[in-house]
């Protein structure tokens, strides 16, 4: 039998989706994230203050948030929503993000399940790193957990070694 | 053009050549040939054959028609039915337990039988109820003249009103009768209860007078309603209009119809289901319905599945039109009508049991189908499938895209389903989880607007234990749909 990574339903070998959780299962690995060495990530942290400045009271047409998986070249349009979690699905735990990247490599690339959100104000986008094992980067630097920074057109988000890029339109 | 000759047999190139081979062989014949260089006594007479056959081979227009009046007339052995396998794995470990492998089954017409339209024999029943009462009746009788002005010659057109009793507004209407039908359409007024049966006997009356072998004999129910006690007796109707030759599809309107039961109505006869989210989509999907019955191919084709000992079918769900569960009985499974504008597929889920190494029969398949575009009963298409096992596999071999695919949209249409089973059996909080799943899976293949269905119904089962009525038809309709590329909740 095989395991699903997600879930940890069992299934007959050869299965390609878990029926359960949908996870593609070729894919799939073990679960838990593993912390990166330090070298391989960014090492300068953003500064929160420095950042959103000029967009304040511009009323503009709403945005729609694209998102780019480098790596795998997905695209994938985001719901609009007051947050969004980005991650790795883990239905035995009841970890659902709205943006799985299970199938983007994400578990290599030291994803975390709850890696960072995505919230919402008016046509402003934030990013905020949830607690990831592995940090969440913004143009390069490292974010401090738990601190909102506004996300632009063409910024570049890295989740662990994941890349993303971010399209505002 | 004469269609008892084999053309391709005297110019001796098989009946899938190419312009350029049909050419080379008719200039070597022709050289050949020729009176003036041959002592041949039948010269001449070849010679003409091999020019005869040259100039319709040759004229792409010409030898379509002449393949396809060979085919209507039974003398080519070429195939009417094209189909394409496709399987996940072709070789599997030698392993001490069950296997899975999945196998897609695609059939289309052969690339040489164009579609041609055929006539229709059709009959609308238009729910009368008292709720159709406005926009709805109004849309609806829209619809209704849109379809008379599409129709043609060759068609017949009927329509039936019901409410709790049945009237005939138009009885076999020809193409060229158009303006009394629209004053009997305008005179339709609502009023009274819902009862399909009542309405359905009366369509299938009115199909059946005017059935004939080479149309398509269909009825089109609308309804925004549900029917009281009668569904056993509509049911068992439609599997007799099935055998009849008569199919029938089912449009819902709004949220308060009983789509398992018109879902089940539409599978047993062979006809398809939709949803129609607002009273403005009813012109639209419904002249899209039209126009894919008008371009029906073959009806009633089926799957026959003979298992290799030590093989077994887990599951089977049609992909396309349309995502739907399919339900052996004994080893046939019944797929509809093929649409010459879209390809019918299906897609299977089989165990396979622990063998020894070597090289195993999977399965023998055939399809049968009754190709009444040309008014063939009975074509049939067979192959016997083969899968090895190996001790040391090297190296999967990458699985093939398109079934990748399908399947990923077919296990989110079963995960919805489970959503559905859950709630069914009071677990709303595992239903909501299950929707969720749902909604970051719709999101990973670029769903935007049926991920956010998916989202507001899991926030709303975990708030207050239930679903709304319209939000869940949007989602499995939507889902269903999904390998249709993005259009509405047609299916």
């Amino acid at each position: 039998m095989i395991t699903c990574p997600s879930c940890g339903r069992q299934h007959r070998p050869g299965t390609l989706f878990c029926s359960e959780c949908g996870v593609y299962l070729p894919t799939g690995g073990p679960l838990r994230t593993e912390p990166l060495p330090e070298e391989e990530l960014p090492a300068s942290r953003a500064n929160p203050w420095a950042t959103g400045e000029g967009e304040v009271g511009v009323e503009a047409p709403p945005k729609t948030l694209r998102i780019i998986m480098l790596d795998s070249g997905r695209q994938v349009q985001l719901p609009a929503a007051p947050e969004l979690y980005l991650g790795r699905l883990d239905a035995a735990h009841g970890i659902f993000p709205d943006l799985d990247l299970t199938a983007d490599g994400g578990l290599e690339g030291g994803v975390s399940r709850r890696h960072a959100k995505i919230h919402q104000q008016g046509n402003r986008f934030f990013i905020e790193d949830v607690g990831s094992a592995n940090g969440t980067f913004l143009n390069g630097q490292r974010l401090t957990p738990y601190l909102p920074h506004p996300l632009h057109d063409g910024d570049e988000l890295q989740l662990g070694k994941l890349r993303l890029k971010v399209i505002l339109e | 053009m004469e269609i008892e000759k084999d053309y391709y047999a005297i110019l001796g190139v098989g009946p899938a050549a190419t312009g350029e081979e049909i050419k080379k062989a008719f200039r070597a014949l022709a050289r050949r040939y020729h009176p003036d260089v041959s002592d041949a006594p039948d010269a001449v007479e070849r010679f003409q054959e091999i020019q005869e056959a040259y100039e319709v081979l040759s004229d792409e227009a010409r030898r379509k028609a002449y393949d396809r009046a060979r085919a209507e007339a039974g003398l080519s052995d070429q195939a009417i039915l094209a189909w394409e396998l496709t399987v996940s794995r072709q070789s599997l470990p030698a392993i001490p337990e069950e296997q899975i492998l999945y196998l897609m089954v695609e059939i289309s017409p052969a690339a040489a039988m164009e579609a041609k339209r055929l006539p229709l024999n059709l009959c609308l029943v238009i729910d009368r109820s008292t709720s159709m009462q406005g926009e709805r009746l109004n849309q609806v009788k829209a619809a209704a003249y849109q379809i008379i002005e599409d129709l043609r010659e060759s068609d017949t057109f009927s329509v039936v009103t019901f409410s709790d009793r049945a009237e005939v507004v138009l009885s076999g209407l020809r193409g060229s009768d158009k303006t009394l039908a629209r004053a009997r359409l305008n005179a339709i007024r609502a009023s009274g209860g819902t009862e399909i049966l009542k309405g359905l006997e009366a369509g299938v009356e009115q199909v059946r007078k005017r059935k004939r072998l080479r149309a398509v004999n269909h009825i089109i129910l609308l309804t925004d309603g549900h029917t009281y006690g009668d569904e056993e007796a509509c049911l068992a109707l439609a599997v007799e209009a099935r055998n009849q030759g008569i199919g029938i599809s089912a449009m819902g309107i709004g949220e308060d119809w009983n789509d398992q039961f018109l879902d089940l109505l539409a599978t047993k006869s062979g006809g398809v289901s939709a949803y129609v989210d607002s009273a403005a989509q009813v012109r639209t999907l419904l002249r899209k319905r039209v126009q894919g019955l008008g371009s029906i191919y073959a009806q009633d084709i089926q799957l026959l599945l003979r298992f290799a000992a030590n093989v077994r079918l887990e599951s089977a769900y049609k992909v396309s039109p349309y995502i739907i569960r399919l339900e052996p009985s004994q080893d046939r499974i019944s797929l509809g009508p093929l649409e010459a504008t879209s390809p019918l597929s299906a897609l299977l889920e089989i165990v396979v049991g622990p063998q020894k190494p070597g090289r195993h029969r999977l399965m023998q398949l055939e399809v049968t189908g009754d190709v009444i575009a040309i008014g063939r009963q009975g074509e049939r298409l067979r192959r016997e499938l083969w899968f090895s096992i190996t001790e040391n596999p090297t190296g999967e071999g990458e699985v093939p895209a398109n079934l990748v695919n399908a399947l990923n949209k077919v296990t989110i249409y079963r995960m919805q389903e489970q959503a559905y089973q859950a709630l069914e059996s009071g677990n709303a909080e595992k239903a909501s989880e299950q929707l969720a799943l749902v909604a970051t899976r719709l999101l990973d293949i670029g769903e935007l607007e049926l991920a956010q269905a998916a989202r507001l119904e899991a926030g709303r089962l975990a708030r207050t234990g239930r679903l709304s009525p319209e939000g869940w038809k949007k989602l499995k309709y939507g889902t269903r749909s999904l390998t249709m590329g993005p259009v509405g909740g047609e299916g």
